[in-house]
């Protein structure tokens, strides 16, 4: 069975290095604890688009929502392409996301994975991620000011209603894309800020809408 | 049946001669064997009765597959896999092109279909599952490889039989949004919560 490929987790461009680095730092996240306001109103169906974590799942268990998990970065990785241009087009995405037709996400858990999508493969998602929410759909993503991230997305562990466990999962940097708080807009396309928080770690939280 | 063996060590006296000695013999002889044959016979049998049905790694079974036994796949298995009271175990070997159906599933190797467990689903470190798990609690080691969705709705009370598995189908791919308006009961909470 083939379905998985064994390059998912490593690092996009740069396979096979991979090995876990310094101790996890916690911090607060205040997108989380207002995400979590609404989660617990009502049965949500939720997207996770970073890698399965355990933790993540039997967090949300409580709430009773219906999880999916899709490994954004894992499928970025194993994709075939054809040089440094070849951008991840709506087919993949389409292909990436492939739920029932009628499924309607309620919550997005984006973590930090739009900092490792080049503009145009953000506006592309964006385009997939508006098929399967509806009016009201949150998204919550973490873009990074810094100039450098982890070449791999760090693998978010939510410790509390309030608090994520930041685990880097690669020595390596690449360069970030630093998306400005109005290019997020106009690049997810049908979704708005509802609220965005700058914190002192050089990560804004957003917390987007679906309109 | 087990404990015949131990009652065939004391090689003395095996008619009836109580007066005489063997009482230091006795003692001696039979120690280093199983000791308590009195007290202890539960314990042999108990792993005799937790001895699953085992489909080896060079086998491979297409069609459904069902019983009252628990069962641990190391071959390949293709179809469905019906085992509602018993407990399905993956091993690493093991790859299932199937549904299974079963009080606890748990995974070590790859499954290819939907997971429907009474009780519990486990996908191992070492696991892989693409497909839908439906499940009361759901443990996924880190490491483990998923694709598709999580449901813990606890299964329902009246969902026996083969209907069981139609309905939680039924619920996974199309029904579940429409319900998901209509249940606005933060009760099923905390029966869901999973101990950690």
């Amino acid at each position: 069975m083939s379905w998985f490929s064994s390059r998912g987790s490593g690092p996009r461009k740069e396979q096979g290095r991979v090995q876990t680095v310094v101790e996890p730092d916690v911090h607060r996240s205040l997108a989380l604890a207002a995400l979590f306001e609404e989660i617990r109103k009502r049965k949500m169906t939720v997207l996770d688009l970073g890698s399965t974590v355990g933790s993540n799942v039997e967090f949300l268990s409580q709430f009773g929502c219906k999880l999916y998990i899709e490994d954004l970065y894992a499928a970025l990785s194993s994709r075939v392409t054809g040089g440094e241009d070849d951008l991840a087009g709506p087919e993949f995405f389409a292909e990436f996301l492939n739920v029932p037709e009628d499924t309607r996400f309620d919550v997005i858990l984006a973590w930090d994975l739009f900092n490792y999508l080049q503009r145009k493969e953000l506006a592309n998602f964006a385009e997939q991620l508006r098929r399967y929410s509806r009016p009201g759909t949150l998204v919550l993503s973490l873009i990074s000011y810094h100039k450098t991230i982890p070449a791999q997305p760090y693998r978010f562990k939510i410790k509390d209603e309030q608090h994520l466990v930041y685990e880097r999962r690669t020595p390596t940097d690449r360069p970030s894309p630093r998306f400005a708080p109005a290019e997020v807009t106009s690049l997810l396309k049908g979704f708005r800020v509802d609220r965005s928080f700058l914190l002192q770690h050089g990560i804004q939280e957003y917390l987007l809408v679906r309109e | 049946m087990v404990w015949k063996k131990s009652d065939d060590p004391p090689v003395h006296n095996p008619e009836p001669t109580p007066a005489n000695p063997p009482r230091p013999v006795a003692a001696a002889a039979p120690a280093p064997s199983p000791a308590p044959s009195s007290s202890a016979p539960e314990t042999p049998r108990r792993t005799d009765r937790s001895a699953n049905a085992t489909i080896g790694p060079s086998i491979f079974i297409k069609g459904d597959l069902s019983g009252e036994e628990d069962l641990l796949i190391e071959g390949r298995v293709e179809g469905k896999v019906d085992l509602k009271q018993n407990n399905v175990t993956v091993g690493k070997n093991g790859r299932v092109k199937a549904d299974i159906f079963s009080r606890v599933v748990t995974v070590e190797g790859e499954v290819d279909g939907n997971v429907f467990a009474r009780e519990q689903a486990i996908l191992r470190q070492s696991g892989a599952i693409r497909g839908n798990i439906t499940a009361p609690r759901v443990i996924l080691e880190d490491g483990s490889r998923f694709k598709g969705s999580i449901d813990m709705e606890p299964p329902k009370e009246n969902a026996g039989g083969s209907s069981y598995s139609r309905q939680q189908d039924r619920q996974q791919d199309r029904d579940r949004s429409s319900e998901q308006r209509e249940q606005n009961r933060p009760e099923a909470v905390g029966a869901k919560a999973s101990a950690g």
